[in-house]
């Protein structure tokens, strides 16, 4: 098969999305949108305390109240459902299994003590209110460090020393590397915890027919497939008997990949009571209990010539991984930083050691690339190596970038490197900026007093990646089904196992449907989210996947059915199926607009009089396309960043904000800009505002809006973009662009602020976030406390 | 994040109002006025009052007056309202600069000026205006009226001189004559947020030096600070970086605010400084414009 | 007294309902007049998912009582677009700026939007530069965009609003 589309037409364009006359006109169905009749309400009460031991509790109050119809306790609920376990056969993986409510233990401040099921959600919480509590209180362990400390208290009697999993891998000889080396330059980093916290937080809607036993979830989640199947075996239901729907999400940003152990209560909870049950987690749980990401500490040594060429790397990181672990296991976040770290840097020998440790703080979840300090730390690294080398960032990167001419070559990592563009990007950027100039700028304002700072960074994202690269990672990269359907009238239903919230998936998919077989963009649906209508896929939404994976599967379902119209057609219209054409629905004979016959007048013939439609063709009008991923592959930026920094408030104020990627085609530049400026800022909002904080008690300090700050518009720059859209060889030549600018962006921000730095004679950013008075400690201006 | 169960009432007078207030009850009684502060606390649980007074009919506390050299804004009167008054912009430049740091758009249609100060928070702007100002604070309670300078009314972390059956119906501020600036510049982490701190500012000028200078800190504190001291050594002198400096030491040196994730100790204290040389060095040069 | 009886005009019905008074605006709005356009995003007036426009103002649902919208006049996202499914030329100018990817704040920001463009439409001077429109929009939080799309959306409805080829809800 040729590659590109086979028409071409609204791939490519900036086509209005269909998502957003229902958003727009506010029409969409949320979760917490969804009522039905006799509707009760969960509130579950979490725990006040880090790690305690439960020693009473009393529910006795609040099953007294009026419109609470059950309270369940964790001893409640434990007989109705099994432990959640994420265990899976990898090898010194620790991965304790635990109830969906807490019974004898608990690990940290918000989990889940008790579930009230009321008429209202104010009458839950009333009822909450009164249950009793005692704990006796045992040692939190609130840092890698102390958990891994001698004697620290132990979380699990299954996770021995707190540790759930350590590894050390070894590429290519890396003590050669550091006899060789002129220079070591090392660097560290303590990246703080911060979230996902989409607008819309979790929850579901579960409902239970006695009568049939069927048990129906609507949720908020990424993964209807995974949920279902997850779900089922905890709360001891049969799959064949439960259905999981999601209609409008809003938002994941990874949080909602997993399957929580609120999830298996609310389903439980229905199942117990009999009829429907909702939950929608307020703002406040979210902040508390539903998790978060990057607390990773890393440390970076470095072998290099005088010329700041690469020759080894060492590198250790310990992830904080929470109390709990949730899906996937953390392994595969510590498999995804070692995988990616090498980047698109030439590298010969590279060590990495990892330690998960298991502390008192909510679990550790994915958030839009999980891998993402992996860039963080190589981009910062490279930075700091020019500085040794007396380089500049552009030369350092330079002379370290696989070009294009150099693949395809295989990472240290053993993944094969093909078609990426990284260093292209890299070159395109660095002619849109005159460093030059750049730096007479800086020191202009330093003469004024004012204090600038410039960051670049280069990056490859395994969006959706190799297969080699996944099982470098130890996760399967799976193919991707997608049910196509020509129905009776023509129109075409299609039905996917993503589940798109706010990724434009029903745009994109649209459209290239809408080209590969010449029907109107209107006149094709996307089908999502529920379980008895679309095929199974381990992923969902996730991995940005879908621009691949998604699109390599309905444009072969489109291009199957294509070929059955276009058999059937020249039949009907007798001419050679190379002389076809179908456009606006219609099948033409090229260059004969007069001769033709309409999808729909084919279909109709399909679906109802199959035997009478032309002998030896096929006459199915639905297919189920699976497409590999033609070996899949990465997309790639690189950003730059200007800053300012006030040295009296140690404010940091981005000036401007360039953007060079590549995604190859891209489908519609609109969703991509969207997907790539939403990254940025989530990305920047994560190093300089947000911050899941602890305090050494174990408390949570950022439960509210209030406190954790999420990045509001006049916080964040105009991006400016610029597309490079190198073309593959392949059927589908888009990769994804979900995650890349909140992996990126922190490299880019983080290398500026270090170059303000450096200008004034001070240290680099070791922890983050870079808070102001962070920077003004940074600057000297105060002291430290 | 739902209110608990609570009483409510809506009288349509400040006598019935009072009278509510007044009343024998089980729990605690809580005035609802613009509510950007209160309905967040009821949905958080962290206040469960037995009564609510809703006090957004009484017609008694609007209105905006300037008269005999004073200007008056009545408690209920929106920020809003206020931000956009052109008799608040003159009579009360401190006010009008203030204002549009509180919030946003959506917060300030509804929030109220007499809610912010009843309010308290120390990071809040408007209390630090009635401070830097030494606004007088009017409140009506069963025994009748009084007026609480602003020096008195605020009395602690969230807590003013109000007695728990007392309503704020106004605030009153004098008038700016002419050689007046004022200034307000505060850090906050975004825009909206509550300041790490900030400064409140007003200087009249007599010539080229100051006739009087108030300067009121917000965010260092369990309630907004009178920064007597740099009044002290601006009054009388000529407005220049060295005597910006002295003021802004002299201020500081006092100060002992406390840490928290947005901003530590040290930050607020130095940053109060920055403040207070910026908010001084603008008021003075809107002073100059105003001769 | 625990629940009162309220009369309100929303979207230019008037409605008489009985309500627990501690019910919030919000929940009134969602679950009892089943209007669920207006968003819940954090339930203490920071993220502005929940604005609606009362009596002529852009206000939160979440931080006020049902009790309190007695006598007042509201408008929904649920209000502006014509009856025949027409998009408020606001609504249209976010969609063809593409502003908008999941959705869930947008109720809110449409509502902002609105409110300013009916601001300006009244005489009163609206900032329409895109700094200014960002800190006008500060009170609105979106986690999936960036609010540059926002931006672009809310800078042409503002264009357009005020030349009276604007459609009134
Ligand atoms: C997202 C957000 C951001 C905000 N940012 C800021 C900011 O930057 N700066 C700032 O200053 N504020 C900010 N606020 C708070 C806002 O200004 C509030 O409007 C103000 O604090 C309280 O005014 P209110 O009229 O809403 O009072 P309410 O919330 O109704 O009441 C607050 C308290 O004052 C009492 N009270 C109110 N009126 C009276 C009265 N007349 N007599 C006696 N007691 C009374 C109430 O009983 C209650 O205890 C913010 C609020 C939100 C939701
Ligand atoms: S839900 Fe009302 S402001 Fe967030
Ligand atoms: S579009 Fe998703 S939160 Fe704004």
């Amino acid at each position: 098969m040729a590659g590109g589309s086979a028409i071409s037409g609204l791939v490519g364009a900036r086509v209005h999305r269909k998502e957003d006359r229902t958003i727009l006109t506010g029409t969409g169905r949320y979760i917490d949108d969804v009522q039905e009749r006799g509707m009760l309400h969960c509130h579950f009460l979490r725990s006040t305390v880090a790690h305690g031991r439960i020693t009473s509790i009393d529910v006795s109050a609040a099953r007294e109240v009026e419109g609470v119809v059950r309270v369940f306790t964790g001893a409640d609920m434990s007989a109705i459902t099994e432990d959640l376990s994420f265990a899976q056969p990898i090898p010194g993986l620790n991965s304790p299994s635990y109830p969906a409510i807490a019974r004898d233990v608990v690990r940290f401040v918000g989990e889940p003590v008790a579930l009230v099921v009321a008429e209202s959600r104010y009458i839950a919480e009333d009822a909450a209110a009164l249950i009793e509590i005692e704990y006796d209180l045992l040692e939190p362990v609130m840092s890698t460090a102390a958990g891994l400390a001698e004697g620290a208290t132990q979380l699990f009697d299954d996770v021995p020393g707190n540790v759930v999993h350590t590894d050390e891998q070894l590429f290519g000889d890396i003590e050669a590397a550091f006899a060789q080396a002129d220079h070591v330059v090392t660097q560290s980093l303590d990246q703080h915890r911060w979230a996902c916290n989409p607008m819309e937080t979790r929850g579901g809607v579960a409902t239970y027919e006695t009568g049939s036993g069927q048990l129906t979830y609507e949720a908020s989640t990424q993964t209807t497939h995974t949920l279902r199947f997850l779900l089922a075996g905890w709360i001891r239901h049969p799959i064949h008997q439960f259905r999981v729907t999601a209609n409008n999400i809003g938002g994941g940003f990874g949080l909602k990949f997993s399957a929580y152990r609120e999830d298996v209560a609310v389903c439980a909870a229905a199942k117990a009571i009999g009829g429907t049950v909702k939950w929608v987690e307020d703002r406040n749980e979210h902040l508390v209990a539903a998790g978060a990401a990057r607390e990773e500490q890393l440390t970076l040594e470095a072998a290099v010539k005088a010329d700041g060429t690469l020759l080894g790397l060492r590198v250790t990181m310990k992830l904080d991984a929470g109390a709990y672990p949730i899906n996937p296991p953390a392994t595969v976040y510590a498999g995804l930083v070692r995988t990616t770290l090498p980047g698109p840097y030439k590298l010969p020998a590279y060590q990495f050691r990892h330690h998960i440790v298991a502390t008192n703080k909510a679990s550790y979840i994915s958030l839009r690339g999980p891998w993402a300090v992996e860039t963080l730390v190589r981009e910062r690294l490279m930075d700091k190596i020019a500085h040794t080398c007396g380089i500049s960032p552009v030369e350092v990167r330079n002379r370290n970038l696989i070009t294009l001419d150099d693949q395809p070559t295989k990472m240290i990592t053993n993944v094969t490197l093909e078609n990426v563009t990284a260093a292209e990007t890299f070159q395109k950027l660095v002619e849109m900026v005159d460093l030059d100039a750049v730096r007479r700028e800086q020191e202009a304002a330093r003469a004024e007093g004012r204090l600038l700072g410039f960051g670049v960074g280069t990056f490859i994202e395994p969006a959706p990646g190799t297969q080699e690269f996944w099982a470098a990672v130890g996760f399967p990269f799976g193919s991707e089904p997608c049910r196509i359907r020509i129905e009776i009238d023509g129109k075409v239903t299609a039905f996917t196992p993503q589940t798109p919230h706010g990724q434009s998936h029903e745009t994109t998919l649209s459209q290239l449907i809408a080209d590969e077989l010449g029907v109107g963009f209107d006149d094709i649906r996307i089908v999502y989210g529920d379980t008895d209508a679309t095929p199974f896929s381990m992923l969902g939404t996730g991995g940005s996947r879908a621009a691949t994976m998604a699109s390599g599967a309905v444009v072969y379902g489109s291009r199957e059915l294509r070929k059955r119209l276009l058999e059937i057609a020249s039949h009907i219209l007798e001419a050679s199926v190379d002389d076809l054409d179908i456009a606006d629905g219609v099948v033409s004979v090229k260059g004969a607009p007069g001769a033709s016959v309409p999808i729909a007048q084919i279909a109709m013939g399909c679906w109802l009089a199959p035997e009478q439609m032309p002998p030896g063709t096929n006459t199915e009008m639905e297919f189920v396309a699976n497409y590999d991923g033609e070996g899949g592959g990465f997309s790639q930026a690189s950003h730059a960043c200007w800053i300012e920094v006030d040295q009296q408030t140690g404010k940091i104020e981005i000036k401007r904000f360039l953007v060079v990627e590549d995604c190859g085609k891209m489908i519609n530049p609109a969703v991509v800009e969207g997907q790539v400026i939403g990254g940025i800022a989530m990305g920047v909002g994560g190093m300089l505002l947000e911050h899941s904080a602890y305090a050494d008690d174990g408390q949570y300090l950022a439960a509210t809006f209030m406190d954790y700050l999420m990045p509001s518009a006049p916080e964040l720059p105009e991006i400016e973009i610029e597309h490079l859209e190198f073309e593959s060889d392949k059927v589908v030549g888009s990769r994804g662009v979900g995650e890349g600018g909140t992996v990126l962006a922190p490299a880019a921000l983080l290398n500026a602020i270090d170059d303000a730095l450096a200008q004034v004679g001070r240290e680099r950013v070791t922890e983050t976030p870079v808070t102001p008075t962070r920077m003004l400690e940074l600057l000297g201006v105060i002291e430290k406390e | 994040m739902k209110p608990p169960v609570f009483d409510y009432v809506s009288p349509a007078t400040l006598e019935e109002a009072i009278q509510a207030l007044s009343a024998p009850d089980d729990g605690d009684v809580k005035v609802l006025a613009g509510g950007q502060s209160l309905v967040p606390l009821l949905n958080l649980r962290l206040s469960q009052p037995g009564l609510i007074v809703d006090i957004n009919g009484l017609d008694e506390l609007t209105g905006i007056t300037e008269e005999a050299g004073y200007l008056t804004v009545g408690a209920l009167v929106r920020q809003r309202e206020a931000e956009l008054s052109d008799v608040v912009r003159t009579a009360c430049p401190l006010l009008h600069e203030a204002i549009p740091l509180i919030g946003h758009t959506a917060i300030r249609n509804r929030g109220t000026v007499g809610g912010s100060i009843a309010h308290a928070d120390p990071a809040a702007e408007l209390p630090t205006v009635a401070a830097c100002l030494d606004a007088e604070l009017v409140a009506r309670g069963p025994g009748g009226e009084r007026t609480i300078p602003a020096a008195d009314f605020f009395t602690g972390f969230f807590t003013t001189a109000l007695a728990e059956d007392e309503i704020l119906t106004a605030v009153r501020v004098r008038s700016v004559g002419p050689a007046t600036g004022a200034a307000y510049e505060e850090v906050a982490r975004r825009h909206g947020d509550f300041a790490m701190a900030g400064v409140a500012a007003q200087v009249r000028l007599d010539g080229d030096t100051v006739a009087e200078a108030r300067i009121a800190i917000s965010g260092v504190d369990l309630a907004p600070v009178r920064a007597t001291k740099a009044e002290a050594a601006l009054a009388g002198r000529t407005v220049d970086d060295s005597i910006l400096d002295e003021a802004a030491d002299a201020a500081v040196a006092d100060l002992s605010p406390s840490s928290d994730l947005h901003g530590s100790a040290a930050y607020r204290k130095h940053v109060a400084g920055v403040l207070i040389r910026k908010a001084v060095a603008a008021a003075a040069a809107r002073a100059r414009e105003a001769r | 007294m625990k629940t009162r009886e309220i009369t309100v005009t929303v979207n230019g019905r008037k409605r008489t309902v009985t309500v627990e008074v501690r019910r919030t605006l919000a929940d009134f709005l969602r679950e009892d007049l089943g209007l669920t356009a207006t968003h819940l995003g954090c339930e203490h007036g920071v993220c502005g998912a929940c604005t609606v426009v009362v009596d002529g103002h852009t206000e939160r649902s979440c931080t006020q009582l049902a009790v309190q919208a007695d006598g007042r006049e509201i408008t929904t996202v649920e209000g502006l677009a014509g009856p025949d499914g027409e998009l408020h030329p606001v609504q249209q100018a976010l969609r063809d700026n593409h502003s908008f990817q999941c959705g869930f704040c947008t109720p809110g920001f449409v509502m902002s939007i609105y409110g300013m463009c009916e601001e300006k439409k009244a005489g009163r001077s609206v900032p329409c530069s895109r700094a200014a429109i960002r800190e006008e929009l500060s009170g609105n939080i979106c986690r999936c965009t960036g609010y540059q799309s926002i931006v672009d959306g809310a800078e042409a409805a503002l264009a357009g609003a005020g030349s009276d080829t604007g459609k009134d809800a």
